[in-house]
């Protein structure tokens, strides 16, 4: 202090406490803003986790049903070309196929021609005949007999019952319909009242649309229009100069074309009245009346044309018995036309549709049809490859965490063990894939996609968390109890597996199972040493080929099929479950068994 | 049958301790303190000698068998067939052999029978030997042990140092690993390095990606194999993850540590280890199915065009993956910093905020900094996010909303691919050394890091 | 409760008195810490708080400059006046509360940084200096008041992490003594010291009773005899006994006291 009069004049204005200065203030404010960066992230970590979960869970509601049709049909010996007595592979072999699509050809007799016949055909799914036959070899007595067997649905039938295809409404009706036939087949459609005119309101709305496209177009001619002028106006010659006003005239009638083409739609749309095409861009309008479904061509506010869908009694007289139903998509974006629509819901009206809880998603292994597929293969094949995993990776990781712990000697080789450990802990799961592939697969023969295989590469993967884990354990377990064991005579081998290792175990189990969970859930290495590939059957040993649920998901997600998608987000439920299950696991033996020394 | 061997080996080891354990009880006739070594480990000593050489015979003789059977039948091959190529001769074996075993084979012929039927007796002889050794071997062992069995005979600590060094052994597996990795991926790096005439800078630097293209035998073309679009689509993924993860794993970690009551951390915490239990290849149907969609719906909707592989889309969800990461290994760096500091802080009237601000987070640094750089080593090693929701095609931009591709999709395209094995594994190998160097680079650094704070606190 | 009026008069007709304790109690989740502590700490005079292990003599002294506040499951009833006004008051800032009650501890704490930022940290965010140069005297100022100055001047931009033990604890009065405190709390703060550094820090103490109010927690009853003018005897989370050091140590009136200074309870 060499000047008393230079002291610092700004002593804290120590006054009343209570009284908050505008300096403490800010510095509150500070941390208030640090709070609130705090809770801001915290949430934003826990909206992603509910997002993700919750979008998983939301798409994989698809994977819950399953639709079944429980129409009768006739099995017959002829078509079939077995009987009764006929041995078990004959009767396994016969078209099964051929008879449920004719059975349901039959019921649909509008159904003619390749297109409308497949159609139908795609209504079923192909896994159905095989379920069918397979019952039947179990049941030969039913060769010859009328039948009700549940036939699995497609995928399509299925994503259409789900709603995936847009909803079908019903609009209100109040008047009667009229519905005459023609030589053509097209049916002249008219009520009493003017039910169409919403619908025909909707189907204009979509040429306001049509006009604006055109619109569109025509500025790029007018844009065309105003370049050709500026070339014309630099040209050189009066050759160029005359062939660009000539392009320019000709896109200026091109654009007045296109205006009054738009304008034209645009009254169109703007009148009240008027009749209007329907074509696959436009929502559909369906009617159900006289036992039938017809679809709409052309509409007005009181009526229209139209064609049969399924068979109708005609003709319709002033009948107040009709439902007008609406589809939310048009046909061109779903992948389910307006005559499965029809046939879907007459099935259904007959109760001869049935949706119920898909069990088979957990009794069947992959297929290429999403309806058939399940994940007991892949849920088998973990299963396989976390036997080996654990069978190798729990003993070598405890006697390799004793060895450390008890008896390894300070020096390089067990220090450079030790940087070893952990560096491996961090080495991309993918680079451990690559070592499968180039050690295990190539040099030592281990088949390809087994779950022997996979097993060894995550025991390399999981090891070191396990070995970590367990150190950190043994390094509990004070000093202390080695000591008392060893001053009654134990040898260190005995103090370390009689007394340090089973008061460590507690805290080993806990990482080895932290350990599983994380190669439960592990997918690239995996893929590296060819367990993506397509396997139908349930693996019944580690050297058979497998797939795990992880690499499931990864197979599933890509295909474009909605159901394959439904059921890859199922299949993460499922795993997301027995992850959940193992850390509860894990920290139900850490709170139990948990010792503070 | 190695599997029956094996249980007949561990049968005669498990005959061994009986028997030796029964001499020792013999000698000892009740009486205490006669044998140096209680009759359990005289029985131990017989069991592990006989184990490790009836199974130590087997290995060894089957994989020296295997060896000698190939050269031979190799040998035989090419004097029936001097012009053929190494390849097919390795294929006309493993078809012979496939015959003998009643298999498929690819194709039969008169030269495929006769190897066969060699190799139908050569095995056979092999696996006779085989058995003769490792049964022979353990029954000798049985033998040898039994016989010591004396009172004076330190059974105890000899089985001891048996069973530390099996210890050992187990220890060393993860240098072994390290080994293995190293060996496996340079080896396949050599080659391929080879086959573009050693043009290391035409990898590290060129901006083509295309190594498949115009490949022929034992050549490819230095100038389709440049790693760079890779190496940048990698960073970019990288940065917008850790743009994500660290602002919200630091600012999370530090509210938990020191704001948050001890109820809302008894919460959150768990949730978070939720977030780190997921997965990658549910982020990866995350980003692909529910975030790239929504991003490219959000594009168009504000006029962007989104790609719908885009970086963005990868980027964010690695980050959200890495919150979790950052936010513990944060979390454990702020909770060491003695609470001392804090008191002291405190103290002289510094705000909470100002004392994590200017005493705590400075004091943390080093920590902090080790966990970003293992949040970055793990985003450039992450791998089912960027294949499943990132693009294929090597395409050279800094543009986040455009498709890049990265190591590891490459990697995996390379190896999933329908190119033949031989070819893909150069390429393929050589990404994952790349990969394997950097992330062992990021971890010798953060684990150094971390000690430094370790040592400044404990 | 108390009355206001009351204490508020009390208060007036002892200027002296620092600190008013009436009816204090401190639980710990469960646990009584602290019971019906009364006691009165006088300006520019060292208090000494005695007592065996867990009695509590900590506990108290951190309620008097709130760091209680830092522990969740701590809780404190009853009346802390400070030159009159309630400490726990809704409306008082802890942290103002603290720049004005400075606090030394146990064992050394400096941060991690330089000698002279360990010192200016306190000024710096309770805005004490307009600049560099004012800034600069604070710190020669209390780091001359620690009886510091001469043996680290040179070495200003040093770790304080790097100075002995008995250095760093004079740094850690310096940091405290820097934001102009009035009252001076210290926790133990030669129990981690040797022989040496502990003499000087008690001279310290001596010299630092001319501006402040000191309040000494210590196991040593040398210590309290040596350094302070008044004691306070703590035993189970009561205060048994408050009085000047000189008639505690000669003619206690309370048995527990007896025993305690004579070695039979500790």
């Amino acid at each position: 202090m060499t000047d008393a009069a230079a002291q610092p004049s700004a002593a804290p204005a120590h006054g009343s406490l209570a009284g908050a200065s505008n300096r403490l203030r800010q510095r509150r404010r500070a941390q208030t803003r640090l709070k609130a960066y705090g809770i801001a992230a915290i949430a934003f970590a826990l909206l992603a986790l509910a997002t993700l979960v919750g979008s998983v869970v939301v798409k994989a509601t698809g994977a819950l049903t399953n639709t079944h049709f429980t129409y009768e049909m006739t099995l017959s010996t002829e078509a079939l070309g077995v009987t009764p007595e006929s041995p078990p592979e004959e009767i396994l072999r016969a078209p099964y196929g051929d008879l449920i699509d004719e059975a349901l050809e039959a019921r649909f007799p509008l159904a003619t021609g390749r297109t409308a016949r497949r159609e139908v055909d795609a209504l079923v799914s192909n896994g159905a005949q095989f379920q069918l036959a397979q019952h039947v070899v179990e049941n030969p007595e039913l060769l010859g007999q009328s039948v009700t067997y549940p036939l699995i649905a497609s995928d399509r039938t299925d994503y259409y019952f789900q709603g995936g295809y847009g909803d079908l409404l019903t609009p209100e009706v109040a008047g009667r319909l009229t519905v005459t036939g023609s030589e053509d087949g097209t049916l002249d459609i008219r009520s009493s009242e003017e039910d169409f005119a919403e619908a025909l309101q909707t189907v204009k709305q979509s040429l306001y649309g049509d006009a604006d496209r055109l619109r569109e177009q025509a500025a790029r001619q007018q844009n065309a229009v105003r370049v050709y002028g500026e070339r014309a106006a630099a040209a050189e010659t009066e050759e160029a100069r005359e062939a660009q006003l000539e392009r320019q005239a000709q896109a200026e009638a091109k654009r007045d074309d296109l205006l009054a083409e738009a304008e034209a739609l645009e009254e169109r749309a703007a009148a009240d009245a008027g009749t209007e095409p329907l074509d696959a861009e436009n929502i559909s309008l369906l009617i159900e009346a006289g036992g039938g479904w017809i679809k709409m061509t052309e509409v007005n506010r009181s009526g229209g044309e139209g064609v049969a869908l399924t068979e109708v009694d005609l003709p319709i007289e002033t009948s107040a018995d009709w439902r007008f139903r609406t589809t939310t998509l048009p046909e061109g974006s779903r992948r389910v036309s307006d005559r499965q629509i029809a046939w879907l819901e007459t099935l259904k009206a007959e109760g001869a549709v049935e949706r119920d809880f898909n069990t088979r998603f957990f009794t069947a292994a992959d297929s290429r049809a999403p309806e058939l597929a399940g994940i007991r293969g892949a849920l088998v094949g973990s299963f396989w490859t976390m036997m080996v995993t654990f069978a190798l990776a729990f003993p070598i990781g405890v006697l390799a965490a004793i060895y450390l712990e008890e008896f390894a000697p300070k020096n390089r080789f067990t220090n450079f063990i030790e940087v070893n450990i952990n560096n491996l802990a961090a080495v991309p799961s993918i680079v451990y894939g690559l070592l499968g592939l180039a050690v295990f697969i190539n040099v030592f023969g281990v088949p390809r996609s087994a779950p022997l295989a996979g097993g060894l590469v995550l025991t390399l993967m999981t090891l070191p968390t396990i070995i970590i884990a367990a150190r950190a354990a043994i390094k509990a377990v004070p000093p202390s109890i080695r000591e008392a064991a060893l001053g009654v005579g134990a040898s260190k081998m005995q103090a370390s597996f009689h007394h340090v290792l089973p008061l460590a175990m507690p805290g080993i189990l806990t990482g080895t199972i932290i350990g599983m969970a994380q190669a439960l859930g592990e997918t690239a290495p995996l893929i590296m040493i060819g367990m993506v590939a397509f396997i139908v059957e349930t693996p019944s040993g580690i050297t058979d080929s497998a797939t795990v649920l992880p690499v499931q998901i990864f197979r599933w997600y890509d295909f474009p099929e909605p159901g394959f998608e439904a059921r890859a987000a199922a299949a993460i439920c499922v795993l997301l479950t027995f992850l959940i299950a193992m850390n509860a696991l894990a920290i139900f033996l850490r709170k139990r068994f948990e010792r503070r020394w | 049958m190695s599997l029956t061997l094996f249980t007949v080996v561990a049968l005669i080891a498990l005959a061994a301790y009986f028997m030796s354990r029964r001499k020792a009880v013999l000698i000892a006739g009740g009486r205490s303190g006669v044998l140096h070594s209680r009759p359990v480990f005289h029985g131990l000593y017989s069991l592990l000698w006989v184990a490790l050489t009836g199974i130590g015979a087997l290995v060894v003789s089957s994989v020296i068998g295997d060896w000698l059977v190939d050269r031979v039948l190799l040998a035989r091959i090419a004097a029936a067939q001097p012009d053929m190529a190494p390849l097919q001769q390795q294929l006309l074996l493993s078809d012979a052999k496939a015959i003998a075993e009643g298999r498929m084979s690819s194709r039969s012929g008169v030269l495929r029978d006769q190897i066969a039927d060699a190799y139908a007796w050569m095995s056979a002889l092999r696996n006779w030997v085989v058995i003769a050794l490792s049964i022979g071997g353990a029954a000798v062992a049985a033998w040898i042990t039994h016989g010591r069995v004396a009172p004076a005979w330190w059974a105890r600590n000899r089985a001891e140092r048996i069973l530390r060094n099996i210890l050992l052994a187990m220890a060393t597996v993860a240098i072994l690993t390290t080994i293995g990795i190293v060996l496996s991926l340079i080896f396949e790096t050599v080659r391929f390095f080879g086959m573009i005439d050693w043009r290391i800078d035409k990898f590290i630097l060129g901006t083509t990606w295309s190594p498949l293209s115009g490949v022929f035998e034992g050549q490819m073309d230095a100038d389709t194999v440049g790693a760079v679009p890779l190496f940048a689509g990698t960073l970019l993924i990288t940065a917008i993850a850790m743009l994500v993860a660290v602002p919200v794993g630091l600012f999370s970690a530090i509210y938990l540590s020191d704001f948050a009551s001890s109820r809302v951390r008894a919460t959150v915490k768990p949730l978070l280890e939720i977030l780190a239990g997921v997965p990658t290849v549910v982020y990866g149907f995350f980003a692909a199915i529910t975030l790239a969609p929504a991003l490219r719906d959000f594009g168009e909707l504000i006029g962007v065009r989104i790609a719908s592989e885009s970086a963005l889309a990868a980027g964010l969800t690695m980050g959200i993956m890495i919150i979790p990461f950052i936010s513990s290994l944060s979390d454990d760096v702020i909770n060491a910093v003695p609470q001392s500091l804090r008191d002291g802080s405190l103290a002289v009237g510094a705000t909470e905020a100002e004392t994590m601000r200017i005493v705590i987070l400075p004091a943390a640094l080093p920590g902090i900094v080790s966990a970003v750089i293992l949040g970055v080593s793990r985003a450039i090693g992450e791998t089912m996010i960027v294949v499943m929701a990132a693009g294929q095609g090597a395409n050279l931009t800094a543009n986040p909303l455009e498709a890049v591709t990265t190591v590891t999709v490459q990697i995996v395209a390379l190896i999933t691919g329908d190119t033949e094995a031989s070819t893909a594994a150069g390429p393929a190998f050589t990404l994952g050394f790349t990969l394997f160097v950097m992330t062992l680079v990021m971890n010798i650094l953060a684990q150094r890091l971390v000690r430094r704070f370790r040592e400044a606190y404990d | 409760m108390y009355d206001t009026s009351k204490t508020a008069d009390s208060a007036t007709e002892q200027m002296s008195t620092k600190f008013h304790c009436a009816d204090v109690q401190v639980f710990y989740g469960e646990t009584h810490a602290i019971k019906d502590v009364n006691v009165d700490i006088q300006d520019k005079t060292v208090t000494a708080f005695i007592g065996p292990s867990g009695c509590g003599k900590s506990t108290f002294l951190r309620c008097l400059n709130r760091m209680n506040d830092t522990i969740d499951v701590a809780r404190v009833q009853g009346t802390i006046l400070l030159d009159g006004e309630d400490v726990y008051d809704a409306r008082v800032d802890p942290v103002q509360l603290r720049a004005k009650v400075g606090m030394v501890f146990q064992k050394p704490n400096p941060f991690p940084k330089s000698i002279y930022e360990n010192v200016a940290y306190g000024p710096k965010i309770h805005g004490m200096a307009r600049n560099k140069a004012d800034l600069d005297v604070i710190v020669e100022r209390a780091l001359r008041r620690a009886a510091l100055w001469d043996e680290v001047k040179d070495r200003l931009d040093a770790s304080g992490t790097g100075l002995s033990g008995g250095q760093q604890q004079r740094l850690c009065i310096a940091r405290a003594v820097a934001t102009e405190p009035e009252v001076l709390l210290m926790d133990e703060p030669a129990s981690a010291l040797d022989p040496i550094a502990t003499s000087q820090i008690e001279e310290l103490i001596d010299e630092l009773r001319q501006n402040y109010a000191v309040v000494i927690v210590t196991h040593s009853m040398q210590q309290a005899a040596r350094v302070s003018q008044k004691t306070a005897f703590f035993h189970l989370g009561n205060l048994v006994e408050y009085d000047d050091t000189s008639k505690i140590f000669t003619n206690p009136e309370d048995p527990r006291t007896e025993s305690y200074i004579t070695g039979r309870i500790g």
